[in-house]
C-alpha cells in the first residue's frame, strides 16, 4: 500500500510540474505586454521600462523559468499585474468561498442523489423512476448557466423569496460583525454563535448551492441507479431474498453498501468538474469566489493570477484523483 | 403504500419545508430599498479598487478613491468651474511657472492629524516618487515649497495648467504624511489616509468595498447624508438590472442599451445620460500601403457609417464625433470638417488614390468582449464591402491587440486598432500628445503618426495653457483642423454616461472629469 501511495505521489508530482511548465510558456508565448498590465493602462515608456526590470522581463525567459520555479517552491505565486498583491494572498481571500459552495453542493449531491438512485433502482421502470431519470438526465445535460438564471428570474425576480446573489446581504454585512476565523462564512458564524449571519448565508447559499449541484446529483443518482440494479441481480441477494430477510434490510443495507464504491469514486472525480463549474457560476450569482477572480485575471491577460488558479486546480484534482484511486485500491475485490 | 414510498415523500416534504422556512426567513431580506436607510449601494461592473495606494490607482479605483480622498481642487466641466476643495484660493505668476495655493483650515486627514501644506508636498513628491499610474501628469512640477503651514508653491518648468492638474481624478490626492513610515502593505489591507467624507470600513479585494462616513469631516454632516456606501461588483448585467429594479441597489451603470430603453418605463427607476469625456477611434496604419496614403484614410473616413454606428452600437448613446477632443470638453472644435457617410465621395478619392476599384485587404482589431465596438466594426465592415475592400476583422484582448500594433515592422500591425480614449486631467493635450505626436517607441500614437508642425503647435499650445486658456485652445483647434484633413483616425463618436438609478436617490450628478466617479457625500435618499 506504501508503495502504491508513493507512486501516486510522484506522479502527481510530475503531472503538476508538466501544468506549470505547459501554462507557464503559454501565458508567456501569448503576445502582451505584462509590464504595461503593472504600470497600468496609459503609462510613459520610463515607466514600462522601469517596471519591466522590476518584474525581471527583461531576463531570458529561462531564467524566469527558475525563477518562477523557485519561487514556487518557497509558496510564492508572484504578485497579481492587476492588482499588485501577492497571488497566495488573493487566492486566500477568495478560495473559502469557492470551496464553502463546492462542499454544501457536494454534500447536498449525496445525500439527494443516493436516495434519488435508490428508489429509482426499486421501483425500475415505474413511474417514480422515470421522473428520476428525466429529473437526473436533465440536471446533467441542462446548462448550468442557463439554470442559474432561471433560478434567478424564479425565486428573486418573480417570487421574490431568494437573494439575487452575493454571501450576504448588504444589510447584514453592513450592521453586523462578520466573523473571520476559517474564512469560511457558514463555519465561522456557527461557531462564533452569529445566527443572523449564518441564518443570511444560508439562504444566500440555496441558489448557488442547488445550481452547482444539480450535476453531481444527476450523475450520483444515475450510478447508484445502475449499480444497485447490477447488485440486486447478484446471487448473493437472491439467495438472502430466500432466506426471507426484509427487503428494506436487503436494498438499503447490504445492497446499497456494495454498490456505494463506484458512486463514491463518481462524486470524488466529480468534485473536479463541480469546481471548475462553480468558477462560471460565480459571474451569475456574484459570488466572491475564486471564479469570479480567474475570470477578470484572463480577460486582463493577468497570468501570475492565472497560473495560480491553474495551480490550484491541479492540485486539487491530481489529489482528488488520489483519493478515488486509494477508494479503489482499498476495496479488497479490487485488490485481489 | 409501502416503507421506502413513506420515505421517499418524508424526505421531499421535508426538503420543501427546510426550503420554505429558510427562504420564508430570507424574504425580507432580498430587501425594499426604503427600508435599508442611509445605506448608498451602487452595482458597479467590475472590480471597485485594483490599488490601493492613492499615488498609484490609475483605473476603476478613482470611483472609491475620490470618496476617501480629496485634491486641492475639482473641476466641474459642465460649467468650465474650478471647485475649491483642500485648496481655499490659488494664485499664478504672470509668466505662468509659479503657482501658489492657499489651503483649507481646520482640515483632518482620517488619521486625526491636521491637513497642512508639508502634507501636499508630501504627498505630490511622493506620487512624483513612484511613477506609476498617472504619476506624470505632475511631469511640469520640478519643485513644491513650504511658504507656511497653509500656502504651497509650485515651480514649474512650462506654464501648464496646474488647476487642472490639480483636479485630476488620479494622482493628485493629498495623503497624510503618516503614510511614510508604513510598511509597503498598508494601504493593500485596506488602511487609508484622506481627508475624505468616507473611510474605509472594510474590503473583500477586486469584490466590494465598504465606506462608513468620517466623523471629522470638514464640510460636517449636517443635512441629509448617506452614512455608509457599499460599492461593489455585480458583473452579470441582468443582475445589475434586477437589483436596481427592485430598490437593492441605488445605482448602477454600462447596462445593455436594449436594457435601459426598457427601464425607462419602470416608474421606480431613472435613467441620467450626460456627456462623457471618453471617444472612440479607429488609428490607421499611416506607415504602411495602402493607408499611407492620405486619399485612402480620407476615403476610409468617408466611408464609416456613422449614424448607424451611432444608432444600432451605441443605441444613441453617444454622438457622431468632431475631430478627437470630445464634446463639452475644452479645445473641442464646433465648427470642424465633420466627415459624412458618403460611399461615392469615398469611391471618388479611392479612384484618385489609384485604387478605382477597391481591391484590397484590411486588417482590423478591436477589443474582445465590447460589444459595441464588435458592432461598430461589422456595420463598417458592410460598407467597406461595397467599395470591394475586404476588411478582415479580428477581436483580440487589450494588450494582445496593443502587442500587434508596437511591433517595430509597419507590416507586421494590423491596418487598422479600435481603441477608446478618455480623460486623465483636463486638457486636449491629453488626447492630442498621446494618440498623435510623433513618439520614439511606439506607445499610444497607434496611427504612427508623424507631423512635426503638428508637434510644435500643440507643444506650445501646451505650455501656454497655464496662463493664456483661450489662446491655447484656438492652438489647439488649428492643430486638429491639419488632423482632420490628414485623417490619420477615423474620429467615430463621443460616448455619453448612462446612471440607472433608483428614484428615491438623489444628488447625484454626472462629472465628465471623473469618469463612473458618485460623490456619495452629495448624494441622499429621499
Amino acid at each position: 500500500m506504501r508503495s502504491f501511495i508513493l507512486k501516486r505521489l510522484g506522479l502527481g508530482v510530475l503531472v503538476l510540474l508538466g501544468v506549470i511548465t505547459v501554462t507557464f510558456f503559454i501565458t508567456r508565448v501569448i503576445p502582451s505586454d505584462p509590464a504595461a498590465q503593472w504600470v497600468g493602462p496609459r503609462a510613459t515608456p520610463q515607466q514600462i521600462a522601469a517596471a519591466r526590470a522590476e518584474l525581471g522581463l527583461d531576463q531570458p525567459l529561462y531564467v524566469q523559468y527558475g525563477k518562477y520555479i523557485s519561487q514556487l517552491v518557497h509558496g510564492d505565486l508572484g504578485r497579481s499585474l492587476r492588482s499588485h498583491q501577492p497571488v497566495v494572498d488573493e487566492l486566500k481571500a477568495y478560495l473559502p468561498a469557492t470551496i464553502e459552495l463546492v462542499v454544501l453542493s457536494t454534500i447536498m449531491a449525496v445525500f439527494l442523489g443516493i436516495p434519488l438512485g435508490v428508489i429509482s433502482a426499486k421501483r425500475k421502470d415505474h413511474l417514480v423512476d422515470h421522473i428520476s431519470r428525466i429529473f437526473s438526465v436533465g440536471a446533467v445535460s441542462l446548462p448550468t448557466f442557463w439554470v442559474g438564471l432561471f433560478l434567478q428570474l424564479v425565486f428573486y425576480r418573480l417570487l421574490g423569496v431568494l437573494p439575487l446573489g452575493d454571501q450576504l446581504s448588504t444589510d447584514v454585512k453592513l450592521l453586523y460583525e462578520i466573523p473571520h476565523i476559517t474564512g469560511f462564512l457558514l463555519l465561522d458564524s456557527l461557531v462564533t454563535g452569529n445566527l443572523v449571519v449564518f441564518k443570511d448565508a444560508l439562504v444566500h447559499m440555496i441558489l448557488p448551492g442547488i445550481t452547482v449541484a444539480l450535476y453531481p446529483l444527476g450523475l450520483v443518482a444515475r450510478m447508484t441507479r445502475s449499480a444497485l440494479l447490477e447488485i440486486l441481480n447478484e446471487d448473493y441477494i437472491s439467495a438472502a431474498r430466500s432466506y426471507g430477510l426484509p427487503e428494506r434490510l436487503l436494498l438499503w443495507k447490504y445492497a446499497l453498501k456494495n454498490s456505494l464504491g463506484p458512486t463514491v469514486t463518481v462524486v470524488t472525480l466529480s468534485i473536479g468538474y463541480t469546481l471548475v463549474n462553480t468558477f462560471l457560476i460565480e459571474a451569475i450569482f456574484s459570488w466572491p469566489g475564486i471564479g469570479s477572480y480567474i475570470s477578470t485575471a484572463v480577460i486582463s491577460l493577468d497570468y501570475p493570477a492565472i497560473m495560480g488558479v491553474t495551480i490550484f486546480s491541479a492540485i486539487a484534482y491530481v489529489i482528488l484523483n488520489m483519493i478515488a484511486d486509494l477508494i479503489i485500491a482499498l476495496d479488497p475485490r479490487v485488490r485481489a | 403504500m409501502n416503507k421506502s414510498r413513506i420515505s421517499f415523500i418524508a424526505l421531499m416534504v421535508l426538503t420543501v419545508l427546510t426550503l420554505t422556512i429558510v427562504t420564508g426567513c430570507g424574504g425580507n431580506q432580498a430587501g425594499q430599498g426604503g427600508q435599508k436607510a442611509k445605506i448608498a449601494y451602487y452595482a458597479f461592473n467590475s472590480e471597485p479598487v485594483l490599488d490601493w495606494d492613492p499615488s498609484v490607482e490609475f483605473s476603476n479605483g478613482i470611483v472609491v478613491m475620490n470618496n476617501i480622498y480629496e485634491t486641492l481642487l475639482r473641476y466641474d466641466p459642465a460649467e468650465n468651474k474650478i471647485i475649491p476643495v483642500l485648496a481655499t484660493a490659488y494664485t499664478k505668476s504672470p509668466d505662468g511657472l509659479t503657482w501658489t495655493f492657499h489651503l483649507r483650515k481646520g482640515v483632518k486627514f482620517h488619521d486625526g492629524t491636521e491637513m497642512k501644506a508639508d502634507a501636499v508636498k508630501f504627498s505630490i513628491e511622493r506620487t512624483k516618487k513612484i511613477n506609476k499610474g498617472a504619476a506624470y501628469i505632475w511631469d511640469p512640477v520640478q519643485q513644491i515649497n513650504v511658504k507656511d503651514d497653509y500656502t504651497v508653491e509650485f515651480k514649474l518648468s512650462y506654464a501648464a495648467p496646474l488647476d487642472l492638474i490639480a483636479s485630476c481624478g488620479y494622482a493628485a490626492f493629498i495623503m497624510s504624511p503618516k503614510v511614510a513610515g508604513q510598511p509597503e502593505d498598508w494601504f493593500a489591507k485596506g488602511n487609508d489616509a484622506g481627508t475624505g467624507p468616507y473611510k474605509v470600513q472594510s474590503t473583500k479585494r477586486g469584490e466590494e468595498v465598504v465606506l462608513t462616513r468620517f466623523a471629522e469631516y470638514w464640510r460636517g454632516w449636517e443635512g441629509n447624508h448617506f452614512d455608509k456606501v457599499i460599492i461593489k461588483k455585480v458583473p452579470e448585467t441582468a443582475s445589475r438590472r434586477q437589483l436596481v429594479e427592485k430598490g437593492e441597489a441605488d445605482v448602477t451603470i454600462e447596462l445593455p442599451y436594449e436594457d435601459v430603453e426598457a427601464l425607462k418605463n419602470n416608474p421606480n427607476v431613472e435613467v441620467l445620460t450626460a456627456p462623457a469625456f471618453q471617444n472612440l477611434f479607429f488609428c490607421l496604419n499611416t506607415e504602411k500601403a495602402p493607408l499611407n496614403n492620405k486619399l485612402v484614410r480620407q476615403a476610409l473616413s468617408y466611408a464609416f457609417p456613422y449614424d448607424d454606428v451611432v444608432k444600432y452600437a451605441m443605441g444613441n448613446y453617444a454622438t457622431q464625433a468632431r475631430g478627437p477632443i470630445p464634446h463639452g470638453h475644452w479645445g473641442h472644435g464646433d465648427d470642424l470638417f465633420q466627415y459624412k457617410h458618403d460611399l461615392v465621395k469615398a469611391k471618388e478619392l479611392l479612384a484618385r488614390a489609384g485604387y478605382p476599384n477597391g481591391g484590397f485587404k484590411l486588417l482590423l482589431t478591436y477589443m474582445s468582449g465590447d460589444e459595441a465596438e464588435k458592432k461598430a466594426v461589422e456595420l463598417y465592415k458592410a460598407e467597406l464591402a461595397k467599395l470591394n475592400i475586404n476588411l478582415e476583422v479580428r477581436g483580440m484582448p487589450w494588450e494582445s491587440q496593443w502587442e500587434l500594433a508596437k511591433s517595430k515592422d509597419p507590416n507586421q500591425r494590423q491596418d487598422i486598432l479600435v481603441m477608446y480614449w478618455w480623460v486623465d486631467y483636463a486638457s486636449p493635450y491629453s488626447w492630442l500628445r498621446s494618440i498623435f505626436h510623433s513618439e520614439e517607441d511606439i506607445l499610444f500614437n497607434l496611427n504612427y503618426y508623424k507631423n512635426p508642425a503638428f508637434d510644435k503647435l500643440i507643444d506650445e499650445a501646451n505650455a501656454r495653457s497655464g496662463i493664456d486658456r483661450a489662446g491655447a485652445e484656438k492652438m489647439f483647434i488649428d492643430a486638429q483642423k491639419i488632423l482632420v484633413e490628414d485623417a490619420p483616425a477615423i474620429f467615430a463618436y463621443d460616448k455619453k454616461y448612462v446612471w440607472i438609478y433608483n428614484k428615491h436617490f438623489k444628488g447625484l450628478k454626472s462629472n465628465a472629469a471623473y469618469p463612473n466617479t458618485i460623490f456619495f457625500y452629495d448624494t441622499y435618499r429621499e
